[in-house]
């Protein structure tokens, strides 16, 4: 079975959250994503010494998510791989995320032209350095998966970014949670 | 009686009334200073000097640059020119030692005086140092520079003071290091002590990390992502050369300099886990530390290069070990907290710099003795991550949030003395504190 992914083809996902608590998916707006990426003047990588004022703490959280799916032409239609998301400090497959994995072999198993880099992700908790190890290996954790599932260990490369490049913008658990995840992409 | 009521007053004025200083933000004091242990200091000279085409007063900024400089090395009590009984910057280079009596009589023990001048388009910095009590000259330095060099000229008397007066080096001239992300990107800047003059370093526009001077000061290691893969780079700082050294498939990360600077211990993640090497500083005979499929990462070398602290989660959980740069005697340092991590050992050997959630809420800075006891918490408000230590060992540069975001941040050794350096709008961690 190969998922329908059109809709999200190349969609920016901004979801608003009113409270933390609130379920992730209760106010989704869906935007270009190029409203997103485009329109950004470029601006030059000076800093200026002018103090900038200090932004109070915000009352409720707001969550800022910029996602592209991976989406594979195939002779069968489009597909998806789909990332998967870890518990904090852990790089454990969790049930949740075999399952997603059990769907991306299929894909891969199915398309054996398919190239994918794994990256390996972290919440802002803890420091740069340490999650950078946690990163990748968190990325190594799927890759493992992937190749006992059958998959060539040189489809597979792995790449750790830690917390550098997050996901979800946001200090609570929902941006915690979205950010702490092995994603996928595809190289060829 | 007359003299003991004025020194009560010097007391009282040193203690509780000292001026805000221009250019800093007193953030939070959470250690009352002794002021027991300082030098009372008088700067006198420095009269109104303006350029040609006019502006702002360069001598009164040299004087609050000067002051500043003092009174933040945690060695000078700096007296405010108002508590003078003369008009401090009336003094005139030549009859500077006329003022010698008058401060004796208040206790201060040491006097800078100093000038600015022009000749051509320099601008000429004179300072002079004396012992107060003794009546003697300490000895004095010109330094001459173009107008925009003048913070660097003052602190290089402010220096210059704290050598002639204590024999040690002092820190007013040196540089921190910083990582600073904005939307596109994640790169490194240099900036002075006080946080001015911030310059690019990297400008690479992928995510460039952990930077760490090396022992003489010359050599800035970093990891950067600038070629896909986070690899480790030195960037020579006079010449502007960058050499990659360690380019090894997955993590080359979490550089340390041994404080001979002829090794470089750095995080690897080619043999599974994340594991401690050493090699030769341009990327030569590598030396595996610790084995095993966890993580260890963020070594400091202890001051006589024998010994490297480390997080590793080894124990199940981030925690701070020891080991022999033989790779021996591997031993846990850290016990209270489920996650304590970048330890940063002092430039004297005397203590370990650490941050821990044991309090809860987000991450503290603490300082513990090299065996692990002793442990005193630093900060308090916001999370505080990233500690580096000034070459001294008498103040500490760290990361905090307690602004809204992170910025970077100074403190004294002793936990006083808190304050923010960043103000560029951005998001600023990761400091280390030039030699």
């Amino acid at each position: 079975m190969v998922r329908e992914a059109r809709e999200l083809h190349r969609k920016g996902v901004i979801a608003s959250m009113v409270s933390w608590r609130g379920p992730l998916l209760g106010l989704v707006l869906l935007l270009p994503v190029a409203l997103l990426l485009s329109g950004c003047p470029k601006k030059p990588e000076v800093q200026t010494a002018a103090p900038a004022a200090v932004a109070p703490e915000p009352a409720e959280e707001v969550v800022v998510v910029v996602e592209e799916e991976v989406v594979i032409e195939t002779e069968e239609g489009p597909v998806t791989i789909q990332d998967v998301f870890f518990d904090y400090d852990k790089s454990v497959i969790r049930p949740d995320a075999r399952e997603a994995l059990d769907e991306d072999l299929r894909v891969l198993n199915e398309n054996s032209g398919l190239r994918v880099v794994i990256e390996g992700h972290c919440d802002e908790r803890g420091t740069n350095e340490y999650n950078l190890a946690l990163g990748e290996r968190r990325a190594k954790a799927v890759r493992t998966y992937l190749m006992a599932g059958g998959v060539d260990s040189d489809r597979i490369s792995t790449i750790s970014y830690g917390e550098e490049r997050p996901f979800c913008l946001g200090h609570g658990e929902t941006a915690w949670q979205c950010n702490r995840r092995g994603h996928f992409v595809v190289v060829e | 009686m007359k003299a003991l009521r004025r020194s009560f007053l010097v007391f009282l004025v040193l203690v509780g009334g000292l001026p805000p200083v221009s250019g800093w933000t007193q953030v939070d004091i959470t250690v009352t200073r002794t002021v027991i242990q300082r030098i009372p200091v008088a700067v006198v000279g420095l009269a109104p000097f303006h350029l040609e085409s006019g502006g702002a007063d360069l001598a009164a900024q040299a004087s609050s640059i000067l002051m500043d400089d003092l009174e933040f090395s945690m060695i000078f009590e700096v007296l405010p020119p108002s508590f003078l009984p003369f008009e401090a910057r009336e003094v005139q280079l030549g009859t500077e030692e006329e003022v010698l009596p008058p401060l004796n009589k208040l206790k201060v023990q040491a006097m800078v005086a100093a000038e600015l001048t022009m000749r051509g388009n320099d601008l000429i910095l004179e300072g002079r140092v004396y012992n107060v009590a003794r009546g003697t000259f300490l000895g004095g330095k010109r330094y001459f520079g173009d107008v925009k060099a003048l913070r660097t000229m003052v602190h290089r008397l402010a220096d210059e003071v704290v050598l002639r007066l204590t024999g040690e080096r002092g820190i007013a001239a040196t540089r921190i290091a910083y990582a600073s992300k904005t939307k596109r990107a994640t790169e490194l800047y240099l900036m002075d002590y006080d946080g001015r003059n911030s310059v690019l370093v990297t400008g690479n526009r992928s995510i460039n990390l952990s930077p760490r001077f090396s022992p003489d000061g010359r050599l800035l290691a970093y990891t950067s992502y600038r070629d896909g893969n986070p690899d480790l780079y030195l960037l020579n700082l006079e010449t502007g050369r960058r050499d990659k050294v360690s380019a090894l498939p997955g993590l080359n990360i979490s550089p340390a300099w041994s404080p001979d600077g002829r090794w470089l211990a750095l995080s690897l993640s080619k043999d599974g886990g994340t594991n401690l090497y050493l090699m030769r500083r341009m990327g030569k005979g590598l030396r595996r530390l610790t084995n095993g499929i966890g993580i260890s990462v963020s070594a400091s070398f202890s001051a006589n290069g024998r010994q490297i602290a480390f997080t590793s989660d080894r124990g199940g959980s981030p925690q701070i070990y020891v080991i022999d740069i033989e790779g021996t005697n591997l031993h846990r340092l850290s016990f209270k907290g489920g996650y304590n991590a970048s330890p940063k050992w002092s430039p004297r050997g005397d203590k370990i710099a650490f941050i821990s959630d044991r309090g809860g809420g987000g991450f503290q800075i603490y300082l513990m003795s090299p065996d692990g006891s002793g442990v005193q918490q630093m900060t308090t408000l916001g999370s505080n991550e990233d500690p580096a230590w000034s070459p001294d060992g008498r103040h500490l540069v760290f990361m905090s949030t307690r602004g809204g975001k992170k910025d970077i941040y100074l403190m004294h050794a002793d936990g006083s003395g808190q304050r923010r350096l960043t103000r560029n709008g951005f998001i600023n961690f990761a400091p280390d504190w030039s030699p």
